[in-house]
């Protein structure tokens, strides 16, 4: 039974690695940016739920009218920072690195390096849980996998079945000849990058909700997260969710059937191997 | 040229040693000693970095791993199990240089996302190496270990002037081994990786053993001067060492300074590090990394060439700026402190560095020549007088099946191409001749059948063993590596052929090649200065200086005016007459009837007809397939 527990847990924690591999995977895609600066959105968004919410004493969850629009406004003018430098893929990991570390730093000399956490009146969520059957799942972890779930399947159906999806589709599989075709690619690019930089808010949003913040947390979150990216495929939306469910389940069992300090090499191991054998995703989507 | 490198290392070499012995008698401060220390290590650190990451374009952001398994090494073998230090040391650059052999293993066998799967991995080792510290007892368990200070040789009265002289030896060690590199085939094979690794391969550079040789070097200096670090801090701590410093810092200095040339990294090291001084005593410690990732992105956008490209192009004048201000300031008393003189002669010689112009070889127009042709023989229909001297068969491909997912690109095709053969295979878009093409050169193995070239067999060889044995390609559209002149293209070539000479004996029979195609003429242009027929001519040489004996061609005329389409027929000519069996894929059915002494139809897959060119021309079953398209095309 408490394999079954920390398997459905690790997939709904594994969720939330999803929604944040989300943005980077579509940026990867269709855009040819690996954007780290996506993990500077996030921290960024967590803080600013943390701020807001403390000095208002409103929800955190409210605080998501602010931050969503603001990150969105980020993403889309880095963007075109990118576009106007015409910016190679590779060297975008430069600079976005940059980025980051700048973000981090200045998250450090706002909120210093120490844990800051929400208090327990403003953060409801932090005490709640659900109980099925006999298993328990913690509210903030359930909010994060509904988020996750949620945002997943709207892009998927957005890339799926509209125009702008479609076009999105076609430049990410040949740029000259979608241009050829009238698509504008700055536009859709800029729009793109502002939907990853809004789903940056909604994960930014969900750490305070769920424990505590420190500026260092972005390189905690890369390997797992690229690495989730690289398994669904990149570009693949739903890949990502399938491959965040099961990489978050993995590592939960494998916390609960050995320790949980050896939990984050087994993950990596196994990412390696499908790095190998897989290098271009679990879940090869048809005509690729 | 080449022996200025070398004064400057024993200029280097000279003041490492010079400065501890005349410290005494000069009075010079002892807080300039650690300062230079520290501009020597993080010389050894960015070069280490540099020699992977510049050279062959495989970024990485694993630095951190490097230097903390040398520091954690040096911990534990000297500061605990009390070990000899320097013992510990080369210890120390062994274990780095064995990670980075064994992520190289994995991440350098990758056939798709190479070098974007390679950075992230780089992303994550550090973090995992500390964890793994920090859990284990036997390594760190969270506590930090204590290093005594080293026995040092009694001609060295102080512990700092200890570590100067062992940083000046690594980093030393770190700026010769980057600039034999550049200057030998094994910077060059890293250079033609960084402009297209898959072309490099394909010319016989064996990639995945120089990628190896890379970053064991790059994980052995590393080591090495993290472990001489760990001596200098005498306490090692997880937080401290696998922190972001590392990987950031020499990721700035090695794109401030120049990633193309063995200084940079150092030219980069002493601006950063000033800098980093400078904010420090200044009280802005908590702008530092802000600062460091501005220029980051700053550097990338607007220079990515980084400042030693502008100091080659204007080397007197930059070092006289610097000369004058650091000196003017110092000495008439402006500024006190000697390190704030070098901060602004550094700031002030670095905006002459980024005015842009000046030079000659970075400032090249894209404006087309408009060189003469140099052949002008008509080429008319009347048929070749260079049919049959069929010799023995060279290569035999027997039933070869290539599937891509659902897709089956060649449904089982056989052929012979015999010694004295031109070939032409033709067929509609998708037949399969460029997949064919791909896997006789050894892209990919097929999905089956069997490949041989004189009777070894070449199925799943890689690209260089197949260039080896004696098969060399062009590509449809020219790949050329871009930056490197037309005459270090082909030289490059030769360095990796199948008897390989040296850079200088290489560049020198380079010009025999590019005489043969007609680009005598342009060697010292770079590609991007030449128009696509002389790339496609470019292709040409670089494939025949491998020394093949079977030459695949494709679609090596597409896109040429009919001047120029004369001109190509008239160097394939040479090329075959120079002894090469060669396979020509290619659309302009006037071209293949002109050159070819025998004609293979691909279409769907298989083979369609096979034969004389008059012959197979008139095959109905050809016309329908593929001639009814083009009938008009054929018949004029």
């Amino acid at each position: 039974m408490i394999e079954l527990q920390a398997a459905v847990s690790g997939a709904l924690n594994g969720s939330l690695y999803a929604l944040m591999a989300l943005g980077l995977s579509l940026a990867w895609g269709f855009l040819k940016v690996i954007n780290l600066a996506h993990f500077a959105m996030i921290l960024l968004a967590g803080y600013l739920t943390f701020e807001l919410a403390t000095s208002t004493g409103l929800s955190p969850i409210a605080t998501i009218v602010v931050t969503a629009p603001l990150m969105f406004l980020v993403g889309a003018l880095i963007q075109l920072g990118y576009e106007r430098f015409d910016v190679s893929e590779l060297n975008s990991l430069l600079i976005s690195y940059g980025l980051l570390i700048i973000t981090v730093q200045v998250v450090t000399n706002i909120w210093t390096a120490d844990f800051q956490r929400l208090p327990s009146e403003i953060n409801p969520f932090s005490a709640e849980s659900l109980a099925v059957g006999s298993l328990r799942f913690p509210m903030p972890t359930l909010l994060a996998a509904g988020f996750a779930v949620v945002l997943v399947v709207a892009a998927a159906l957005v890339l799926g079945r509209t125009y702008a999806g479609r076009a999105l589709q076609a430049f990410g599989q040949d740029r000259e000849i979608a241009s050829a075709f009238g698509i504008d690619h700055r536009l859709l690019g800029v729009l793109l990058a502002g939907a990853a930089g809004a789903s940056a808010a909604v994960a930014g949003m969900l750490f305070p909700i769920g424990g505590t913040l420190t500026p260092d947390l972005p390189f905690e979150w890369i390997g797992l997260v690229f690495a989730i990216v690289i398994l669904g495929g990149i570009g693949n939306v739903t890949g990502t969710l399938y491959a965040g469910l099961l990489v978050g389940a993995t590592s939960g069992l494998v916390a609960v059937i050995w320790t949980p300090s050896t939990s984050p090499f087994v993950v990596f191991s196994l990412v390696v191997l499908a790095l190998v054998f897989r290098p271009k995703g679990l879940f090869p989507q048809k005509g690729g | 040229m080449r022996h200025k490198g070398w004064l400057a290392l024993v200029g280097i070499a000279v003041a490492v040693v010079a400065l501890p012995a005349i410290r005494h008698s000069t009075d010079f401060p002892m807080f300039y000693l650690i300062f230079l220390s520290g501009i020597l290590f993080w010389t050894a650190q960015s070069t280490s970095w540099n020699i992977l990451s510049g050279y062959s374009g495989y970024f990485s952001f694993g630095q951190g791993a490097f230097f903390g398994v040398g520091v954690y090494t040096m911990a534990v073998l000297f500061g605990r199990q009390g070990i000899n230090w320097w013992v510990a040391a080369l210890a120390a650059g062994l274990a780095a240089m064995l990670l980075g052999l064994a992520i190289g293993t994995i991440a350098f066998r990758l056939r798709s996302l190479r070098g974007e799967i390679f950075a992230l991995l780089t992303l994550a080792i550090p973090f995992i190496l500390a964890s793994l510290a920090r859990l284990s007892k036997a390594i760190d368990g969270g506590q930090g270990i204590v290093i005594p200070v080293p026995e040092a040789p009694s001609f060295l009265s102080q512990f700092q002037e200890f570590v100067f002289v062992v940083s000046g030896v690594v980093a030393l060690f770190a700026l010769t081994v980057a600039y034999v590199m550049q200057h030998t085939r094994y910077g060059w094979a890293l250079f033609a990786i960084r402009d297209d690794e898959d072309v490099a391969e394909g010319l016989g550079v064996p990639t995945f053993f120089h990628k190896m040789i890379a970053i064991g070097v790059t994980g052995l200096i590393a080591g090495i001067s993290g472990a001489v670090a760990a001596l200098q801090l005498g306490f090692v701590s997880v937080e401290g060492t696998f922190n972001l410093d590392v990987p950031l810092f020499v990721i700035v200095m090695s794109v401030l300074g120049g990633r193309g040339h063995w200084a940079g990294p150092m030219v980069g090291a002493v601006y950063v590090y000033t800098l980093q001084n400078r904010l420090a005593s200044g009280g802005f410690e908590g702008w530092s990394l802000i600062v460091l990732g501005a220029l980051l992105v700053l550097v990338m956008l607007l220079a990515p060439e980084g400042l030693m490209a502008g100091f080659r192009r204007r080397p007197w004048l930059s070092a006289g700026i610097f000369i004058v201000i650091f000196l003017g300031l110092w000495l008439l008393g402006i500024t006190s402190d000697p390190v704030t003189a070098l901060a602004l002669a550094l700031g002030v010689t670095a905006v002459i560095a980024f005015i842009p112009g000046g030079g000659d070889r970075s400032t090249s127009s894209l404006v087309d020549s408009g060189e003469p042709q140099e052949h002008h023989a008509p080429v008319g229909d009347e048929p070749t007088d260079e049919r049959a001297e069929v010799g023995r068969p060279l290569l035999v491909a027997e039933n070869v099946v290539m599937t891509f997912g659902g897709v089956r690109a060649l449904r089982g095709v056989s052929m012979r191409i015999h010694e004295g053969e031109l070939v032409g295979l033709v067929g509609p878009n998708g037949s399969g001749k460029t997949t064919l093409v791909n896997l006789i050169s050894g892209a990919f193995p097929p999905t089956s059948g069997s490949i041989s070239l004189d009777g070894t067999g070449i199925v799943g060889a890689r690209p260089h063993r197949v260039a080896h044995l004696g098969i060399a390609r062009t590509y449809q559209i020219p790949r050329p590596f871009t930056s490197l002149t037309v005459r270090d293209n082909v030289a490059m070539a030769i360095m990796f052929g199948r008897e390989p000479l040296g850079l200088d004996a290489s560049r020198r029979a380079a010009s025999e090649y590019l005489d043969l195609v007609g680009m005598g003429g342009r060697a010292d242009a770079f590609p991007g200065e030449i128009n696509l027929h002389q790339r496609q001519l470019l292709e040409m040489a670089r494939a025949i200086a491998t020394r093949p004996s079977l030459l695949l061609l494709d679609e090596a005329l597409a896109g040429l005016n009919p001047v120029e389409i004369d001109n190509a027929v008239d160097v394939v000519r040479r090329i075959r007459a120079s002894g090469v069996s060669i396979v020509l894929v290619e659309h302009l059915l006037r071209v293949v009837n002109q050159l070819a002494t025998r004609i293979v139809v691909l279409d769907q897959g298989l083979e369609l007809a096979e034969g004389e060119p008059a012959v197979v021309m008139r095959d109905p079953a050809v016309v329908k397939a593929y001639l009814g398209r083009q009938a008009d095309a054929a018949g004029d």
